[in-house]
């Protein structure tokens, strides 16, 4: 089972290589110590509810390891899977004899997994670092490398950071090849069992992901840091969801969604961290604007409130609105059925519909760290559980997913440096 | 017509050479400005980073957290971005 079209492989490669870089640049002005060697696991688990079927259930755990070579080189290696299983929205239209369901769904588990390893080359001002994954699951393959470079000036009040990756990307299709012109035939994929194999009834397409992303931060005052940057992705490929199906006309057609093969995506964003010395703690501050050639317009906002009880315990709240525009193709279920397709393209995803969410929780951390008296075998230890609720807000009954109206999210982690 | 042209003609060596000082002025002032008097105003020392050096003052946080965070929202949203890098998605929508 297919789950999903994005580039995320490189994604969680570049986040670890600038982190690397961020960190041994944080250290370049301790005295050179003994190498120190990281570990981390965590297990996330979404649970979306719906008012239809046994919803979704994600399990995710992540496995990061890190060791530095020498004084000026990082090396870690990652391993994360995700276990999916529940209803897959499999046709995007008014079920027949009702006025209020609008997605059929039916039972779905795959698993996917991914490793990435990235070296990280730093320098008392300036860091680069370069990175390759793979993920793979039963219908899904991608590949990813990625560089990045950073570099202080201004006495290390100013970072500039650039960064590009690329995806090697590869989905599994139904075969559609005869088509041709006729879009309304075109036929989702049944099941995943053929697929990177020469059996007739599937194909392999293309994806390719480019993604540039320059920021640059501002060390403002002792207690303000201010960053600005951007995303700009360019995707050619297939972008579809091979399994789905919507609903046109009242002929009742059902072809596969049909979404273009190119897209263009631009966002910008600010974010700054204030200092709370008084009550031991920081706000964080986030800002973005979306847009791309599909027509999408999205804003988000974010704020994060830190504060430490005693030494070792460390409370953060999270709070987070998005709201967007749909795609210009984008139509709602009945819409789909009553006035046919806007154009030669159709969605039955939720992503590229008008609508909005929130998302609040908070997280509770032990951090443990030996006394600086004395000498230990490790450096610093963490253990923390987070929970977070999302809630949706469609624009309609006949939207996708309509049946879901919030989801759970449970965190748990484990770090260890020494 | 014919003295506005004049004018225009009988100016334009003065305006050019005003238009040079004023241009290595600003110069001189952005030079000034990146390069030396202003750079101890605007810019935070070492020993003033303490409160910076906290881990709840790094926007990025943690890397494996935040990318499991994205994870979740960018394949539930139509926008990527925003948290330094960009994230991942489960697909399960």
């Amino acid at each position: 089972m297919r789950l999903q079209l994005r580039p995320r492989d490189a994604r969680r490669g570049l986040r670890l290589a600038f982190t690397i870089g961020a960190a041994v640049t944080a250290s370049a002005y301790a005295p050179r110590a003994r190498a120190t060697q990281d570990a981390q696991a965590r297990v996330t688990f979404f649970r979306e509810p719906s008012t239809a079927n046994e919803g979704i259930k994600v399990l995710h755990p992540q496995l990061d390891a890190g060791t530095s070579l020498g004084p000026d080189f990082h090396f870690a290696v990652g391993y994360e899977v995700d276990i999916v299983s529940g209803a897959t929205p499999a046709v995007f239209g008014v079920k027949p004899g009702t006025v209020d369901a609008v997605t059929q769904a039916t039972h779905f588990s795959d698993t996917r997994h991914q490793v990435s390893g990235t070296l990280a080359y730093t320098r008392p001002s300036s860091s680069w670092s370069f990175g390759y994954s793979y993920g793979f699951e039963s219908d899904y393959r991608s590949q990813a490398v990625t560089g990045g470079a950073t570099t202080d000036f201004l006495d290390h009040n100013f970072t500039l950071g650039l960064s590009y990756t690329h995806n090697f990307d590869r989905v599994c299709d139904a075969n559609n090849d005869n088509v041709g012109d006729q879009l309304l035939l075109l036929k989702p994929l049944s099941k995943s069992t053929d697929c990177f194999t020469s059996a007739a009834d599937v194909s392999t397409q293309k994806l390719s992901i480019d993604t540039f992303q320059p920021s640059l931060s501002w060390t403002a005052t002792p207690k303000l840091l201010l960053q600005v940057g951007s995303t700009i992705q360019i995707l050619d490929g297939f972008q579809s969801n091979p399994y789905r199906s919507v609903g046109l006309g009242t002929q009742a057609a059902q072809p596969q969604e049909h979404l273009p093969i190119y897209r263009q995506r631009y966002a910008v964003y600010a974010r700054g961290v204030y200092a709370l010395p008084a009550v031991r703690g920081s706000g964080l501050m986030m800002a973005r604007y979306y847009q791309d050639s599909w027509a999408v317009q999205a804003v988000t906002g974010e704020v994060l409130l830190n504060k430490y009880f005693g030494n070792e315990v460390l409370l953060t709240l999270r709070g987070r609105y998005h709201i967007q525009t749909g795609a210009s193709f984008y139509r709602n279920a009945l819409e789909y059925e009553e006035l046919g397709p806007n154009g030669k393209y159709w969605t039955g995803d939720r992503e590229l519909s008008p609508m909005s969410n929130y998302l609040t929780g908070g997280k509770l951390a032990w951090i443990k760290k030996p006394g600086q008296d004395r000498s230990s075998w490790y450096v610093e230890m963490e253990l923390s559980a987070k929970y977070e609720l999302l809630i949706y807000h469609l624009e309609s009954p006949y939207a996708p997913n309509a049946d879901r109206t919030h989801a759970h999210i449970a965190q748990g982690a484990f770090s260890l440096r020494f | 017509m014919h003295s506005a042209s004049t004018s225009r003609n009988s100016l334009s060596p003065l305006h050019g050479e005003r238009v040079k000082v004023r241009g290595l002025r600003l110069m001189l002032l952005l030079a000034l400005a990146g390069g030396g008097c202003s750079t101890a105003k605007w810019t935070v020392k070492p020993h003033q980073r303490e409160l910076l050096a906290d881990r709840i003052m790094q926007p990025d946080g943690n890397a494996q957290e935040t990318a499991a965070d994205e994870h979740i929202l960018a394949n539930r949203e139509g926008a990527i971005g925003g948290s330094g890098t960009s994230g991942g998605g489960c697909g399960c929508n």
